[in-house]
């Protein structure tokens, strides 16, 4: 449990029709340092991203509404740049291939410890912060 | 057939040999001896039984370990995952049913009730299913959702704490589902469910259907039934506390108490007279409430997306309380503290919680004697005091109390120590609502979570402040059960250790055992030196929320009784002293986890699936009827499977007509034959006898190991009087009228498989033992029985064997003399350390009986066996 990995200015957007899942992350990765915004319906969270695009994007795949898939290539359309993490249910891997040609750049399947989430945030957060610096 | 056992007289002994009878004749009439199977193809049908039980066991596992908070899951994983358990219990049933030729079909049946209800919880039905009206000492486990939270927390403090509550029933979901439909308020009720089931929904567009169902219940009326079995209530009520007796109806919510507080949400209805009109219109006022317009909008903000919640109410006794209040275990200013806040005034609580009187306020320390901290005593004029005939009033406190403390220190004190054993309970800082009546009798009116906001918990950063702790053991160990616990260490060497186990211990043992399920509800955390995560306690562990490290090597060498330690099985570390900030911390993590509604689901399947109640096989209830829980199903097909096994090797002709027995070349004359059903001797004998050098089986080694033990096997054996019997135990021809046993000692042995029966002459024992890499599949079994001496020396030595097994981790048995001692469930290098302990018990006990002339013996000669002064026989 560090306090601070240096990611003060990212922002992070979690879109999940189950509330609980927002409120944990939004628990876990705001002590990170990130800035942290929860969505339960994701056309509301596109529009979010509209208004300010966040660097990182964590989505449920199935969603009424808008599909992760759909949100990840809104999100690309908005900002290539954003990584998006996309959290699928149980046994729903198969999709894993479309959605790697589309940039997404992880998945991460239910049931999954809050520890394997985090590692992927942080494997994300590096980057961008890697990005920006060499900008 | 076993032969030749005869003992005119010994009736016990007849019956064992009945039971065995009646085992080897698959359970036919006439007890002719049925075709068994060999013991090779018997052994691989109980591993048929071990493969089933472990994919059920591992999916229990798994679905609790998702329990823990450390995850995120949803819907579909659960229903996949019990879908693949009702697949792999019900071929475990069928294994065990194929192993011993059909002899548990009742099971079957069992297996199709217990998927039925588990299908109802998964469909969250039920509330609607059960008796309207259940008395607070009957509710069970079982009973939780269509009682309530906050019933089902009165009614496990009373029975599990032994507390006192006031005496009263339940008004059950079931007897509000029957009025929704005996009032025609199904459709709009299923209109209302399905919009909160929308997770977006408008809370001003479901109002009207919201104020139709509230006036709807606060109009209803009663079915005849139901008002029959509330006036029989009544009338039970009246006859056990006296006509006078008033009633407090109390509204309990399904998800009330549990995981939310809603303080304040509901209705409740004080003073009411016990008869029936006016006690069902109170009940409707609290079943109203449910529909009240802030107890939606508080589910909406708490529980969005969930439409289905029913109430129940609960009906006590009224308690004239000349004082009451709230106890809060931590002050919620304070998350990391020591303090504990104790609100009072004279009178009534109901002022309290309504802030509607002056109070006093005492700030205690937590730790005993509970010293005051600091306190206000404020001027208290007036009290809430019950009124003739019902409801409540104010009055004037009696003269000369109105700046008087309204409790006094032992008041204080005997509260403190019951707030904390709810806090202990529940695992995490709990809201208490008490009254002390005339008599100066404590009662709890309520326990409830207290919420503490997650800011407050989070106020200091958890790395840092964890830095100034001294750390006892860092990432050692296997979680069984994650969690944060805190308290005075406790050893526990044998089960009698248990007896004395201090509320809020941390349990500490060399190894796991369900026996611990006594004490956890006192404790707050456990850790052993061996053991595993998915063992039958780590499962006890899931089920009371107790935190629990296991595999912990060295524990016992690193702390001392008394001393203070912090458990933190998440991170796998043991902190020297109490660590405040990460007790504070975990109780707000948890209670967002427990919120999820998945997480809710889960942990009632789970209870319904994965908690014990059919723990001891030498208990009466060991019976198929008795199974509720799949668990229980695993368990007692685990345990036939073993019986089954046991008895396997006692057949010894059909074993010999069967398969090839090669002598044992042991530098003692124990006359062992050897039969390998696979990889139990090194492959490249060809002698026809086995040398001790060539036995490959692991359990066989482990107990052959402890037999050699140096002193162990005494030759000298004259004072018996008929001479060295050892060498005599393969030529002398069965006697059927001095009760030696006959026939042979056989070993039928694998590679992890060993299952033993060793006749000397006039005792018996059986061993059998599996013991593979696989920790839950693991067992020893052992039986003794017999002797060649009067009835009192043999039950002395049977009662010394008793005590080593015991003092060995063993599940004992006995009666008279014979002894049964089962074990199991822990990793390899247990089971063979355990087993070599066997082998020295058979060898010291071996001729032991005619020694044992006073019972002062047994005590010195377990004493000295275990201490490892085995010359203790030559010196008498």
């Amino acid at each position: 449990m560090s306090d601070d990995n240096g990611g003060s200015h990212l922002r992070l957007l979690v879109i999940d029709d189950e509330p609980i899942v927002g409120k944990r992350l939004k628990q876990l990765f705001t002590k990170m340092g990130l800035g942290v915004e929860t969505f339960t319906n994701p056309v509301p969270a596109m529009e979010a991203m509209e208004r300010c695009p966040f660097d990182i994007v964590v989505t449920d795949l199935k969603m009424n509404g808008m599909n992760g898939m759909e949100v990840l290539k809104r999100v690309k359309d908005i900002n290539p740049e954003a990584k998006v993490v996309i959290i699928t249910g149980y046994a729903q891997l198969d999709t894993a291939s479309e959605a790697f040609r589309r940039g997404v750049f992880d998945f991460i399947a239910k049931p999954f410890r809050l520890d394997e989430l985090k590692r992927v945030i942080v494997k994300a957060m590096s980057g961008t912060l890697l990005a920006r610096r060499q900008k | 057939m076993v032969g030749g056992i005869r003992l005119p007289g010994d009736v016990f002994l007849l019956e064992i040999i009945k039971g065995i009878k009646k085992i080897f004749a698959g359970g036919k009439a006439g007890g002719d001896v049925l075709a068994h199977p060999p013991a090779a193809v018997m052994f691989e049908r109980f591993k048929d039984v071990l493969d089933c039980n472990n994919r059920a066991l591992e999916i229990i596992a798994d679905l609790g370990e998702k329990l823990s908070g450390d995850y995120i899951f949803d819907n579909q994983y659960i229903y996949d995952s019990m879908k693949a358990l009702e697949d792999a219990v019900l071929q475990s049933v069928h294994a065990l049913n194929t192993l011993c030729g059909n002899r548990y079909q009742e099971l079957y049946g069992i297996y199709d009730r217990l998927t039925a209800h588990l299908h109802i919880v998964m469909a969250g039905r039920e509330d609607r299913d059960g008796p309207m009206v259940i008395d607070l000492a009957d509710i069970s486990q079982a009973h939780s959702v269509m009682v309530g939270g906050k019933n089902a927390h009165l009614a496990q403090i009373q029975k599990d704490l032994q507390l006192k509550v006031p005496e009263g029933f339940v008004i059950t979901t079931k007897a509000y589902h029957d009025l929704m439909d005996h009032n025609d308020l199904r459709k709009d009720l299923d209109a209302f469910e399905s919009a909160m089931d929308d997770l977006n929904v408008d809370a001003e567009a479901i109002e009207s259907l919201r104020e139709r169902l509230e006036r709807g219940v606060a109009a209803a009326r009663p079915s005849s039934a139901f008002m029959l079995e509330l006036e029989e209530k009544l009338n039970a009520m009246k006859a056990l506390l006296g006509p006078e007796v008033m009633l407090a109806i109390r509204s309990s919510a399904q998800e009330e108490d549990m995981d939310f507080s809603f303080a304040g949400q509901f209705h409740t209805v004080l003073n009411v007279p016990p008869d029936s009109a006016a006690v069902f219109q109170a009940y409707l006022a609290v079943a109203a409430s449910l529909f009240g317009k802030k107890a939606v909008r508080y589910r909406l903000r708490v529980f969005p997306g969930e439409g289905h919640m029913s109430i129940a109410a609960g009906c006590y006794r009224m308690i004239d309380s000349k004082t009451s209040g709230i106890v809060y275990t931590v002050d919620p200013a304070d998350p990391a503290g020591d303090a504990m806040l104790v609100v009072s005034s004279w009178g009534q609580g109901q002022a309290v919680v309504e802030g509607r009187t002056s109070v006093d306020t005492f700030y205690l320390k937590k730790a005993a004697p509970h010293t005051i901290v600091e306190q206000k005593i404020q001027a208290k004029d007036t009290g809430l005091y019950l009124k003739k005939g019902g409801g409540l009033e104010a009055r004037d406190v009696p003269e000369g109390l109105t700046g008087k403390p309204s409790l006094t220190h032992e008041q204080l004190g005997r509260l403190a120590a019951k707030a904390l054993q709810l806090e202990n309970y529940y695992r995490r800082p709990q809201d208490v609502e008490w009254a002390i009546d005339g008599k100066g009798d404590i009662y709890i009116l309520q326990s409830r979570p207290l919420v503490i906001s997650d800011a407050a918990a989070q106020q200091v950063s958890l790395a840092k402040a964890l830095k100034n702790y001294e750390l006892i053991v860092a990432d050692m160990g296997s979680v069984a059960q994650q969690g944060i616990g805190a308290g005075p260490v406790y050893i526990v060497d044998t089960s009698q250790d248990l007896e004395g186990f201090p509320d809020g211990g941390v349990l500490v043992s060399r190894r796991d055992s369900s026996h611990f399920i006594r004490v956890m509800h006192k404790a707050s955390a456990i850790v052993t030196e061996v053991g595993t995560p998915v063992s039958h306690m780590a499962t006890l562990c899931r089920e009371f929320q107790v935190p629990c490290l296991v595999n912990v090597e060295g524990i016992l060498s690193m702390v001392e009784n008394g001393m203070e330690i912090t458990i933190d099985a998440e991170d796998r570390q043991i902190y020297k002293g109490r660590v405040p900030e990460l007790l504070a911390f975990k109780t707000a993590v948890n209670l967002n986890v427990a919120a999820a509604k998945e997480f809710r689901i889960l942990k009632r399947l789970l209870d319904t699936v994965s908690s014990l109640k059919l723990v001891d096989p030498l208990m009466d209830n060991f019976v198929p009827e008795a199974c509720e829980t799949y668990h229980d199903v695993l368990r007692f097909v685990h345990e036939k499977a073993v019986g089954e096994l046991v008895e396997m090797g006692r057949d010894d002709r059909r074993l010999l007509k069967d398969y090839r027995a090669l002598p044992l070349e042991l530098p003692i004359p124990a006359g062992i034959l050897v039969i390998d059903i696979g990889g139990g001797i090194k492959p490249d004998v060809q002698d026809d006898k086995v040398h001790l050098a060539a036995i490959a089986s692991m359990p066989f080694r482990a107990l052959l190991d402890g037999m050699l033990t140096p002193g162990i096997w005494r030759t000298g054996a004259a004072n018996i009087g008929f001479g060295d019997f050892i060498t005599s135990i393969v030529n002398v021809p069965a006697d059927a009228v001095c009760g030696q046993y006959s026939g042979h000692n056989i070993a039928i042995i694998s590679r992890d498989y060993l299952n033993l029966s060793l006749r000397f002459g006039y005792h018996f024992n059986i061993i059998d033992a599996y013991c593979s890499d696989i920790a839950r599949d693991n067992h020893i079994y052992f039986r003794f029985l017999g002797g060649a001496t009067d009835i009192t020396k043999r039950s002395r030595r049977a009662r010394l064997i008793a005590m080593i097994l015991e003092a060995s981790g063993f599940n004992v048995g006995s009666k008279g003399d014979i002894v049964t001692g089962r074990s199991g469930n822990m990793p390899k290098a247990e089971i063979m350390r355990t087993l070599d302990i066997l082998g020295r018990v058979v060898g010291f006990t071996r001729q032991l009986d005619v020694q044992m002339y006073s019972d002062e013996q047994v005590d010195r000669y377990a004493g000295a066996f275990l201490s490892g002064d085995y010359n203790i026989m030559d010196r008498g």
